[in-house]
């Protein structure tokens, strides 16, 4: 398949300086929102959404219409969420969204929050993301001046207004009940799932919560139709998928990709990866961010879809694609894959706690030559411990690097626990990719 | 509500909608062990022990039916495909939980292992250990090992303040939040929280002073670790060589049942004792860390007898002899008596026989006679809330309207079970002239001009008319009679003037009295700023007989009143009105001293304290006796001091607001083997009944102490406290029943199930000594005739501002004596508006001087902001001597500043 002639959430890559307002406005910028508001009901957007079978690009992948009919009838307030605490290692497109495209990300949530019939929305962005936030009141001012926000929107009479709420810098506040506690202005942990935030989430009112991906898929959605959204991908999985691209690869970075496309033509397109570092082959792929089980070569013929992920073992999640080479231990990646997870675990339930905190510990003594005799069977009871018991899911994704790396790995770990030295000292696993703020 | 029927490790039963997983399996008799799942508090599924393998019959998406197998039965389908904390699943029909799979084993395994990780295992120096929920799941369900490293642990300072009471561990904190969840959820005071995040997450504290609660004592109870110590207990002693002694607290009238627990004769700590009618599982600070004093040293150990203005030890033949002497020399009408409200029934009982038969006189009071005493008001022996009320039951379907009254502070349980009510969706209306706490858990909260609580009650009756609101049953029985003054106080009263008066609007007062009146249970709780008008409790009465809420469980009047058995002084006969020609009471037998009165016999009161008048008139008496533990203000007037035994000294009743009677029994020998009170009244009248001074017999103990022991002239015949309470039953109406061994019957307490101790294991103590028995209310008597009455309002006094006193649980009390909670007792002050002080250009702590028609004081300035203009509240604690300021209920001052 070639690369994408029109891209859909990446627009940057199509039109020179669509960050600045008069030029998202010169290409059509607010139309599909002028359009809805004036001539469509909101069911009549969220009948689009579920025709063209926009999926949560967050990580679940859930379908966006559906969810947005979970709202319960005649419950006033309600508020839209944008989750962009884009916390989740390798994953770092939204964070391009907000920079090179603001304005469709605030055209997507002014139609989303128009289709749920709500007049507040907050965008949650990761505290380190300052000069993002910035630049996202900024577009916000610029919609309010034209009226495309605030009371009485282009004189119908639907009034909204959108707040942008800098995190202070935790993963598990990119968990969706974790966000609303710390939007809340308390500790960011977990809540109690029921009731599911579609009934009872931000001040206990019915919340839609998508992610920035997802919601910059709507304006194109509404602007363009169902039948040009549904071109693209699969049946099952729709549209396309930003994916975070980082590793070994010669050419790291965001890439839009229909969904569907083979995971090696990821790696190894020219317009892409450009293929491996040195030309080493691939030891390990993460298909969708830290909490994916691992993928390793000979399942590099996978569609990149929510489906053919699922049928190799692993998840898409947020669509970062971390590919490693063989320079890299599976000791020392699940070592440090687990000490982020354990950095980043709330506390709240005793498994994760615990269990990331004493992974953590056996693993670096493994990794560093001092692993004990039973220490395999030991991690395999830590893990399962751990697994399916903890209260959200940032337990259950701590347990995925370990397990990956036992499953595919286990010499490496008997290697490391026999010979005593197996490396020099642990290097960073995952090499940082900066996105530039401008 | 239905019941769904669910299967527990093949134990089928059925229980109702909604409960969940942990505690249907308890009613199965299968214990699941938990830590942070506390039933009285909301699930939270933190801790991940209570996991189960749940399944629940596969539906078919298409036709919505049960899947059944080929066996017949439905097709199971484990939940979420993973365990399930059985907290936070409610249960649903043809459920089938399994507790004790392998799957399960292991991770209850799991989750012990991981907790331990970071445990200290400091037990043997640990003051939990022997009652600590974490030593004994894992007994029963933990590894048997740990493969955990000791040089792993986490180690942080140990221990540090949460606050002057409460001791954090963080070391041995397991992090369930129950402590920060019963602060938030149930005291509603949020001044716990958490820092930091991980393994370094931590309990901390967030108020000014910190963990600023009345209730805080009860985390220590409900932490399942050592987290938590008060500093009251720690490292006193291991808890098992202590021997428990069910007793029930006397600092507030809602007598909440506790458990003495004893090292030999020292008393080491008080403990709740579980009572669902009285204090549930709870006890306020107060009555936790409030009973230090009967073990101070400066306790009186003999009689004293004042000669040539100094006293000097006396034997007690010559104390008593010298009593009844001098008290037989005067006429009835001569001498009086005080008896203080938190003495227990059997003494206030033979105090009053004591007068009326001994001594023929009537002038007898439980109040010390300052001009802030309330009006006597026994409306709640007829309109009380009926037998078998339990505040713990009651939700949907209740009204509950608090008027004039702080319950945190006057009777601080109240704040808790009030609140749990609204919670449980029940109607809570908090009617008051100034914040007070409750109003927070309201679910209507009713600000009326400061002292005009009368007139809102008076328009509720009018309401009643207005709206048709009285109940037909009521109204068809014929029962009610209004007197003449009612009818007048009616027509001279409009509802819109009332309703103006208090500066509502009138659908305020409607929505009220609708919501009271349409609810099938009704309970009107009314307090210190109610009772000080006697217009409020007839108003009450009248409103709650109108609309059906009497005579009959869970409805009708809860008054807190001073003292913690103030209904027992009533009920008892403590008051110039119970019989015959009615007596003097407190104020003017102050008023008459020296005149009409000569002598005065004081027990368990000190009217000096607050109030200058009592201690000018003391000076005016001949004789006065003083009974009371320790020398008081009001003892040195006296010619005689009798010493006196210690509630926990002794054994004996109490009746609570609810008039429930209570038995609570002796947990420590009195020093110097001093008498009850009783005794000392049961002494003094065996005297006078053989009208000459009679050497009592005395024998001395080994030690050489000597006790008195009655012999038996003329019916005063009491060996034991007992024989007392024999008399009580057959004289007192309502009290027939309650015999000690009626009292003392614990059927229908919280029905323990095997294995309880995983829920509330530790530091809950079973009721098995007694519940006490509530006295039928004499409405519940269909035959009872119900003469309603009403008065006019008081009038509101003319004047810069008005001065209303208020009642404070840390009153600075004899009871704080050795208490912990000493240095939370606020001195005196008075509470004034932001802009009364800003006028008067004073800030907080500044001194002003509060002048009345009777006095002035200077005092230190407190802010409320959310009080009026031109009202002033006065807390009544040590050394505010209200007595000198008040003119009537409501007072009028000026202030300036000092």
């Amino acid at each position: 398949m070639p690369p994408l002639t029109e891209h859909i959430v990446l627009r940057d890559l199509d039109i020179p300086n669509i960050r600045d307002f008069d030029v998202y406005l010169q290409h059509g910028g607010y139309e599909a929102f002028r359009s809805a508001v004036t001539e469509k009901t909101p069911a009549e957007i969220i009948g689009m959404v579920k025709d063209a079978g926009l999926r949560g690009r967050g990580g679940a992948g859930f379908p966006t219409g559906v969810k947005w009919g979970f709202l319960p009838k005649d419950v006033f307030p309600r508020y839209l969420l944008c989750n962009c605490d884009e916390s989740e290692p390798g994953t770092f497109n939204n964070h391009q969204i907000i920079d090179r495209n603001p304005h469709q990300l605030i055209e997507g949530i002014a139609l989303s929050a128009y289709a749920v019939e709500c007049h507040t929305a907050y965008i949650y962005i990761r505290g380190e993301f300052a000069a993002a936030a910035r630049t996202l009141d900024a577009a916000i001012q610029n919609a309010y001046a034209k009226g495309f926000l605030g009371k009485n929107i282009l004189g119908t009479g639907y009034d909204l207004d959108v707040f942008v709420h800098r995190g202070a810098g935790a993963y598990i506040c990119g968990e969706e009940t974790a966000l609303m506690e710390s939007l809340e202005g308390k500790i960011g942990q977990p809540r109690l799932k029921p009731p599911f935030p579609a009934v009872a989430g931000l001040y206990a009112k019915p919340t839609i919560i998508n992610n920035v991906e997802t919601l910059a898929n709507v304006p194109m959605i509404i602007g363009k139709g169902v039948q040009w959204y549904r071109q693209f991908g699969t049946e099952k999985s729709p549209g396309t998928k930003a994916f975070s691209l980082s590793g070994h690869v010669n050419n790291p970075g965001n890439y839009e990709l229909p969904f569907g496309l083979p995971l090696r033509e990821l790696i190894y397109a020219p317009e892409y990866g450009g293929g491996m570092r040195g030309d080493r082959p691939v030891k390990i792929v993460i298909p969708g961010g830290a909490s994916a089980p691992w993928l390793t070569a000979d399942k590099l013929d996978i569609t990149l879809d929510y489906e053919g992920v699922a049928a190799a073992g692993s998840m898409l999640g947020s669509g970062a694609v971390i590919v490693l080479d063989e320079t890299v231990s599976a000791v020392e990646l699940a070592y440090k894959m687990d000490e982020f997870f354990k950095h980043e675990s709330c506390g709240k339930c005793t498994p994760c706690r615990e269990g990331t905190w004493y992974l953590t510990k056996v693993l670096h003594r493994v990794s560093t030559g001092h692993g004990h005799a039973n220490d395999i069977p030991l991690l395999h009871d830590v893990y399962n411990q751990m697994a399916g018991n903890c209260f959200c899911l940032l337990g259950e994704s701590a347990v995925s690097p370990i397990r990956s790396a036992l499953k595919l790995f286990p010499e490496e770990f008997e290697a490391a626990i026999r010979n005593g030295t197996p490396r020099q000292a642990p290097r960073l696993a995952i090499p940082l990719v900066a996105v530039a703020a401008d | 509500m239905p019941d769904v029927s669910v299967t527990i490790d093949g134990t089928q039963i059925n229980v109702p909608v909604g409960t969940n997983v942990v505690d249907a399996a308890r009613l199965a008799g299968v214990a699941v062990p938990v830590f942070c799942y506390h039933p009285k508090m909301k699930p939270v599924g933190m801790c991940r022990m209570c996991l189960v393998e749940v399944y629940t019959p596969k539906v078919d998406p298409a036709t919505r039916q049960v899947v059944m197998g080929e066996d017949g039965k439905p097709v199971l389908a484990l939940m979420m495909n993973k365990l399930q904390t059985g907290c936070t699943t409610p249960i649903s029909e043809g459920m089938v939980v399994n507790t004790a799979s392998d799957r399960v084993k292991f991770a209850q395994k799991g989750v012990l292992e991981f907790l331990l990780t970071s445990h200290p295992l400091d037990c043997p120096v640990c003051d939990k250990g022997g009652e600590c929920p974490l030593q004994n799941l894992t007994m029963q369900w933990g590894p048997d090992s740990s493969r955990f490293d000791y040089e792993d642990k986490i180690h942080f300072e140990k221990p540090i303040p949460l606050g002057d009471l409460i001791l954090l561990d963080r070391e041995r904190c397991i992090l369930c939040s129950r402590c920060v969840r019963f602060e938030d959820e149930l005291a509603d005071d949020n001044v716990l929280g958490f820092g930091s995040r991980g393994r370094s997450w931590e309990i901390i504290s967030k108020s000014t002073p910190a963990f600023d609660s009345k209730f805080s004592g009860n985390t220590t109870d409900i932490c399942p670790v050592g987290a938590l110590t008060s500093s009251d207990f720690r490292f006193k002693a291991r808890v098992w060589e202590l021997k428990s002694t069910p007793s029930v607290c006397n600092l507030c009238p809602v007598g909440c049942n506790t458990s003495l627990d004893m090292r030999y004769n020292e008393l080491m700590r008080v403990m709740p004792r579980e009572n669902d009618a009285v204090n549930e599982i709870w006890v306020c600070d107060k009555g936790r860390y409030g009973h230090r004093y009967a073990v101070q040293e400066n306790r009186l150990t003999t009689p004293l007898i004042k000669r040539n203005g100094e006293f000097v030890s006396a034997t007690w033949e010559q104390a008593y002899s010298l009593i009844a002497e001098r008290l037989g020399s005067y006429s009835g009408a001569q001498v009086a008596g005080l008896a203080g409200p938190k003495l227990p029934n059997e003494d206030l009982f033979s105090f009053a026989r004591l007068f009326r038969e001994n001594l023929g006189s009537n002038n007898l009071d439980h109040r010390p006679g300052s001009p802030a005493d309330l009006p006597l008001d026994d409306l709640p022996r007829t309109y009380g809330v009926g037998k078998g009320t339990n505040l713990m039951t009651l939700g949907k379907g209740t009204a509950v309207l608090v008027i004039g009254a702080d319950p945190e502070e006057e009777a601080p349980l109240y704040q808790l079970r009030l609140r749990a009510i609204a919670q449980r969706g029940g109607d809570l209306t908090v009617v008051s002239g100034y914040p007070t706490k409750l109003e927070r858990s309201a679910t209507r909260k009713v600000r009326v001009k400061p002292g005009t609580e009368a007139q809102f009650a008076l328009a509720l009756v009018q309401a009643v008319a207005a709206e048709k609101l009285a109940s037909e049953e009521v109204l068809g029985s014929g029962r009610l009679k209004f007197s003449d003054e009612y009818r007048r106080v009616l027509a001279a009263h409009k509802f819109d003037d009332l309703v103006a008066a208090t500066g509502l609007a009138r659908e305020v007062v409607i929505t009220t009295a609708k919501a009271f009146a349409s609810a099938e249970h009704g309970i009107i709780v009314y307090g210190r700023s109610a009772a000080a008008d006697p217009a409020i409790p007839q108003a009450l009465a009248a409103f709650a007989a109108l609309t059906g809420k009497l005579g009959k469980a869970n409805s009708g009047l809860i008054a807190l009143r001073p003292g913690g058995n103030f209904r027992g002084a009533l009920d008892m006969g403590v008051r110039p009105d119970a019989a015959g020609q009615p007596g003097l009471s407190a104020q003017q037998v102050w008023q008459q001293a020296g005149t009409g009165v000569k002598a005065v016999y004081i027990a368990a009161l000190n009217p000096a304290a607050e109030n200058p008048a009592a201690a000018q008139a003391l000076q005016k008496l001949d004789f006065v006796v003083v009974q009371d533990l320790f020398l008081t203000e009001t003892a040195q007037y006296a010619d005689v001091v009798l010493p006196a035994a210690a509630v926990i000294e002794r054994e004996g009743t109490f009746t609570n607001a609810e008039r429930r009677e209570q038995r609570f029994r002796q947990a420590r020998q009195a020093p110097a083997n001093l008498p009850a009170d009783w005794q000392s009244f049961q002494a003094v009248a065996q005297l006078l009944a053989e009208r000459a001074p009679v050497a009592v017999a005395a024998r001395t103990l080994k030690k050489g102490a000597k006790v008195f022991t009655p012999e038996a002239p003329q019916g005063w015949t009491a060996m034991l406290t007992s024989d007392v309470n024999d008399m009580v039953t057959r004289s007192v109406s309502g009290y027939n029943a309650a015999s000690y061994s009626a009292l003392s019957t614990s059927r229908g307490a919280w029905g323990r199930q095997p294995n309880e101790a995983v829920y509330y294991d530790g530091t809950s103590y079973e009721n098995t000594e007694g519940v006490g028995i509530q006295i039928a209310a004499s409405a519940e008597d269909s035959r009872t005739t119900l003469q309603l009455n009403l008065s006019a309002p008081a009038l509101r006094p003319v004047g810069e501002l008005v001065l209303l006193p208020v009642a404070r649980a840390y009153d600075g009390g004899d009871w704080v004596r050795g208490s912990k909670l000493s240095a939370r007792q606020v001195p005196a002050h008075i509470i004034m508006s932001v802009a009364d002080t800003a006028r008067l250009d004073v800030g907080i702590g500044e001194l002003v001087t509060v002048s009345s028609a009777a006095g002035s004081i200077t005092l230190p300035v407190q802010i409320e902001t959310g009080l009026d203009l031109g009202v002033a509240l006065l807390p009544e604690v040590r050394g505010s001597t209200l007595g000198a300021l008040l003119t009537g209920a409501q007072t009028a001052i000026t202030v300036v500043k000092a």
